[in-house]
């Protein structure tokens, strides 16, 4: 703003009040007011009444297993999920590029998934994964196979909620990701072509790094979707089997709905929020970087 | 992930913002529907969806019998915890838009400690129970007041084949070795299906099969918590044991381990299981369902090792009176009505439900129209089991739960995940007495 | 309109174009193009937007596939081979650098691609690098750059890759007219009379006529006349290339027996009797010349003259018969002079 007036920076600071405003009441005062009652007892014990107790909810949260096997879990779930679904998202949103007849309806279609409720698409999963009735286990049924609990196997479970989650939400990420080919001129990737360019030197070369802001957002996005999973959890598996795919959000979930153990919930609420802030700017410094330079 | 704080009136600030705000929204129309008639006090209930409908004719008729006083009715959601989330996110913002809330037997104790219950004793009367069969006068009262009228009296039943034997078993050894001769014979695929999944209903199950084999979880004591746990007994132990041994051995499907209501009564309804731990509901749900079995099924009260007590858990829905409800003499009246004999006997004939009132369970209309009710009243005079009499329930439910499911889908023995449910009781209840002493 | 004349079936070197055709669809975006250019010589191709020249300048490339006909390339048949293989060069409207990499690196990809060990290609960046004037702008990316810059980078790109054809598409049409203008120059010693040919597409008659040996003008797909921008300034092929060339454009008096008579407005005079009446209408003074809009009773009129002429409100006006340029005014085309 060299060389305007001095008082186009208020104007401009005015002008964002009202924004600026709205995402402190929607975002920094609920924090601020689970972080304050992260200090708090405030559960059937106490009539609900918060009462002070210093740092025993976040002593408490240190030595809780289930917390730290929640938290891994979570992490796992959306490092994989999030990763899947840029692949799967990239390569859907280079088909989806392609001239070609009815790509406009393919692309309605692509966001399907994603336009569907997350509670209706995990009852729908639900039916998929039935032991013994559903359409993955009758599939199984028809090449002799034995009945797989989908859903009843610890060490696989977290998997098949990953599928559930990958399948809504990768058209969304091919859709951001779309977004971001159809921002590329046409003329850089014909430039290349007369390089001598083969497909795969075109994505590694061009479309790739600049598609990196792109990815960069759909990572982010996700990753904090991803972190904050809730509904598929909650209606698909419950946490199950044996707390395997319990989510820190159905955890936090639990304490507060359900045991109605608010200085807790709180707690996890303000853990899992900074879990995420770790991750975000983690992800944020490494994807910053600007490409490496090819040559001197 | 923001957190949320609700209105600090008298509860305070709730974590999950975006799932309060949902609640809220569910709330709304409800609320907005609400039409004021003039000069009538009008009395608003929540309740679960099915409910709603069951009971939609009879509040129509209260209301054009009388001219003082309305019913309104709102319509929660149709599983149970999702009504529980609806009901706890509308009292957590304070300002409840409801007089009564039809509850769930496991949520009195959290519900009273929490402070939003009124006592009924005094608007009742001491005797409001007495008339009511043994079983179903428990799970109402807590800390020597009463809290909530039972409206139904259900408990867990066992479902049976009358085409695949003459009697019901009596014991879980008959009624394993009747289930592995029928799958033998190729029967049934499988001989006895049940609720294993990570929810309440798996709590329901271990509750009934505990005691089944002599122990109990609850031994009510002192303190803020109101007891203490036994779930390292020998009894309990066994219980646990059983139920992985089923699974293990094929008596029951691994997928017993996701099973909620609806899916094993689906797998029984199709046939492919001898034997059905469920409510009392679930007979109108296979009659209607038209399916291979129907006409093929008894009733019976559930199962307990040889030389033990059985009883099914009692799973009862009641009213509560909510704090706040600016005339609670109103809604004691409806209260009355709504758990009344009548009212009770009329939903008997339509819906099937069980009743509460010892009356009813004497009438020979009733007798005659509703084939259960004869194994109902068993079940509750047989001593239904109740749920922890804790507010503390919810957490001791969710670990025990995740105890057994591991157990069931995992390798390990029933001594170990009962030793671990206890040590893990015992820590939560300790941590509970010490905030009580601070 | 010109048709090809019999092409010698012996391998010629440069480009020469048969029978190229590209339909899409019910739409014919190019008819039957027959041209040829010389080793070093630069060919303009030439018309308003949809004529069909970029598609032409994109079949050569082999950026889109043709309808029919051939391409040959010093005699041998570039059509089958994939844009990759044609050795191909092309000068991008919006010049195309890559915006996530430098100067350098935009001159390397290309390189790199193709497998070119690093020391000759370091090597052969800097030799461009220096012939543009690049060097010290090698660090920079594309956005740090100004237009004139980018146009230097994507010709340095172009030329770089030593290429067998060397094709523009209006690479000036992202800079200022004086910028062009001073371009020119540079652009011709950079890139006509070396060995490979040139085809620069443009919609800029000056711009044509300024950087082109010779000019194709195209419209709606067919070539209407090909030839140096004196053939086609002198003897137009039909009203079309006789408007579409000069400026101010031509005036077109109706005649007798269908015919259209063309007169520049550069070869009218004022005479002081026994020319045409007419009416001074408006006038634009340019400081070298001046253009008047006159009416007559053969029409409206536009008239360059030197710019201190004075001129009163009525005047007459004259021209020599050989500026004279007579059209079928159903066809277009251009008849021997009456």
């Amino acid at each position: 703003m060299k060389g305007f007036p001095m008082n186009t920076s208020l104007v401009n600071t005015l002008l964002m009040l009202p924004a600026l405003l709205l995402l402190a009441i929607v975002f920094a005062w609920p924090l601020l007011d689970s972080a304050w009652l992260s200090t708090q007892a405030s559960s059937v014990l106490t009539g609900l009444a918060p009462t002070a107790n210093g740092g025993a909810n976040w002593q408490r949260l240190l030595g809780d297993a289930r917390f730290w096997q929640d938290a891994a879990g979570t992490l796992r779930f959306a490092v994989v999920s999030v990763g899947l679904e840029l692949v799967l998202g990239l390569a859907m949103a280079l088909v989806l590029h392609r001239p070609g007849r009815g790509r406009g309806w393919l692309r309605a279609l692509a966001l399907l998934p994603w336009a569907l409720p997350s509670t209706v698409l995990a009852l729908g999963w639900r039916w998929i994964y039935n032991d013994p009735y559903g359409p993955l286990n009758s599939l199984l049924k028809l090449f002799g196979a034995p009945a797989y609990g989908f859903l009843t196997t610890p060490a696989t479970t977290w998997l098949f909620t990953v599928l559930a989650d990958v399948w809504k939400t990768t058209p969304f990420v091919a859709l951001l990701l779309l977004a971001g080919l159809q921002s590329i001129p046409a003329e850089l990737e014909e430039s290349l072509v007369l390089e001598g360019a083969s497909p795969s030197q075109i994505l590694r070369r061009l479309t790739l790094p600049l598609l990196r802001p792109w990815i960069s957002l759909a990572l982010m996005f996700r990753l904090a979707q991803a972190l904050g999973v809730f509904e598929l959890v909650q209606v698909l598996t419950r946490g199950g089997p044996a707390g395997s795919t319990e989510s820190l959000a159905l955890y936090a979930y639990l304490n507060a709905m359900r045991f109605l153990d608010f200085g807790y919930s709180a707690t996890l609420v303000v853990a899992t929020f900074l879990l995420l802030l770790l991750l975000t700017a983690m992800g944020w410094l490494l994807l910053r970087r600007r490409p490496l330079e090819i040559s001197r | 992930m923001p957190g949320s704080g609700a209105r600090r009136r008298p509860a305070p600030g709730a974590a999950l913002a975006g799932l309060m705000l949902g609640l809220v929204l569910i709330l709304l129309p409800a609320g907005l529907l609400a039409r004021p008639v003039a000069a009538a006090t009008t009395v608003r209930v929540l309740m679960p969806s099915p409910f709603v409908d069951s009971t939609a004719p009879l509040v129509a008729s209260f209301n054009r019998e009388h001219q003082d006083l309305r019913i309104e009715v709102a319509r929660g959601p149709l599983d149970t915890e999702a009504m529980s989330d609806l009901a706890i996110g509308g009292l957590l913002l304070g300002d409840t838009a409801y007089d009564m809330l039809l509850m769930d037997v496991s949520w009195t104790a959290k519900y009273v400690a929490a402070g939003w219950l009124v006592p009924l004793e005094g608007l009742l009367g001491d005797d409001a129970l007495e008339a009511m069969v043994p079983g179903a006068r428990t799970g109402n009262a807590f800390g020597g007041h009463l809290w909530r009228m039972p409206l139904t009296g259900d408990t867990g039943l066992l479902y049976w084949r009358t085409d695949l034997m003459a009697e019901p078993p009596r014991t879980t050894t008959e009624l394993e070795a009747v289930s592995r001769r029928l799958q033998a014979e190729g029967k049934v695929r499988w001989g006895y299906v049940w609720q294993g999944r990570q929810y309440e209903g798996l709590s329901c199950v271990m509750l009934e099969m505990i005691h089944a084999f002599g122990g109990q979880w609850w031994q009510t004591g002192s303190g803020r918590a109101g007891g203490q746990t036994e779930l390292d007994s020998p009894g309990a132990i066994a219980a646990a044991d059983w139920l992985v041994h089923l699974v293990r051995s094929g008596v029951s499907p691994a997928a017993v381990a996701d099973f909620a209501e609806n899916e094993s009564l689906q797998l029984f309804a199709a046939g492919d299981a001898a034997f059905l731990r469920i409510w009392p509901y679930a007979w109108r749900e296979i009659e209607r369902g038209g399916g291979p079995v129907v006409g093929k099924v008894g009733v019976s009260t559930v199962v307990s090792a040889p030389g033990f007590r059985s009883g099914g858990t009692l799973g009862t829905w009641g009213l509560s009176l909510l704090a706040g409800s600016p005339h609670p003499e109103a809604a004691a009246e409806v209260i009355r009505w709504f758990t009344g004999p009548e009212t009770q006997k009329a939903l008997v004939l339509d819906q099937g439900y069980a009743p509460t009132w010892a009356s009813l369970y004497e009438d020979p209309e009733l007798k005659r129209k509703h084939p259960l009710l004869a194994v109902q009243r068993q079940a509750l005079e047989q001593g239904p089991e109740v749920r922890p009499l804790t507010p503390l329930y919810a957490q001791l439910s969710d670990l025990l739960q995740r105890q057994i499911n591991g157990l069931i889908t995992a390798e390990g023995s029933a001594a170990d995940a009962m030793a671990m449910a206890q040590s893990q009781s015992a820590v939560l209840l300790e941590s509970a007495a010490g905030q009580d002493s601070a | 309109m010109i048709n090809a004349m019999p092409v010698p079936p012996s391998p010629s070197p440069g480009l020469r174009i048969e029978g190229l055709s590209r339909r899409l669809g019910e739409r014919t975006l190019l008819a039957d193009l027959n041209l040829e250019v010389g080793p070093g010589e630069c060919l303009a191709l030439l018309g308003p937007s949809g004529c069909g020249k970029t598609t032409t300048l994109r079949l050569l490339a082999g950026l889109d596939a043709a309808s029919a006909g051939r391409i040959l390339l010093d005699g041998d048949d570039i059509s089958r081979l994939s844009a990759g293989d044609r050795r191909v060069a092309m000068v991008f409207q919006s010049y195309a650098l890559y915006p996530h990499l430098s100067v350098a690196d935009n001159l390397a990809l290309g390189l790199r691609i193709r497998g070119m060990a690093a020391r000759e290609r370091e090597e052969r960046i800097m030799a461009v690098l220096e012939l543009l004037q690049l060097v010290e702008l090698r660090l920079r990316r594309p956005a740090q750059l100004s237009g004139g810059q980018r146009q230097r980078v994507a010709l340095a790109r172009a030329l770089l890759r030593q290429p067998r054809l060397v094709l523009l598409d209006e690479p000036m049409s992202n800079l200022d007219a004086q910028l062009r203008e001073e371009l020119r120059p540079e652009l011709r010693r950079l890139l006509c009379g070396g060995s490979q040919p040139v085809v620069y597409v443009t919609h800029d008659q000056q711009e044509a006529m300024g950087m082109a040996d010779r000019i194709a003008v195209l419209r709606e797909g067919r070539l209407q006349q090909i030839g140096s921008a004196r053939e086609l300034y002198e003897k137009p092929a039909n009203r079309f290339v006789a408007a579409f060339l000069g400026r101010p454009a031509i005036n077109l008096l109706p005649a007798e027996g269908q015919r259209q008579l063309g007169l520049r407005p550069e070869h009218l005079v004022p005479v002081e009797t026994g020319g045409l009446a007419a009416r001074l209408q408006q006038r634009e003074w340019w400081g070298h010349q001046q253009l008047l809009w006159l009416e007559s009773a053969r029409g409206d009129l536009r008239m360059l003259v030197a710019a201190d002429q004075p001129l009163p409100e009525t005047l007459e006006v004259s021209w020599r018969p050989e500026h004279e340029l007579w059209f079928d005014s159903h066809s277009g085309e251009r008849l021997a002079a009456s």
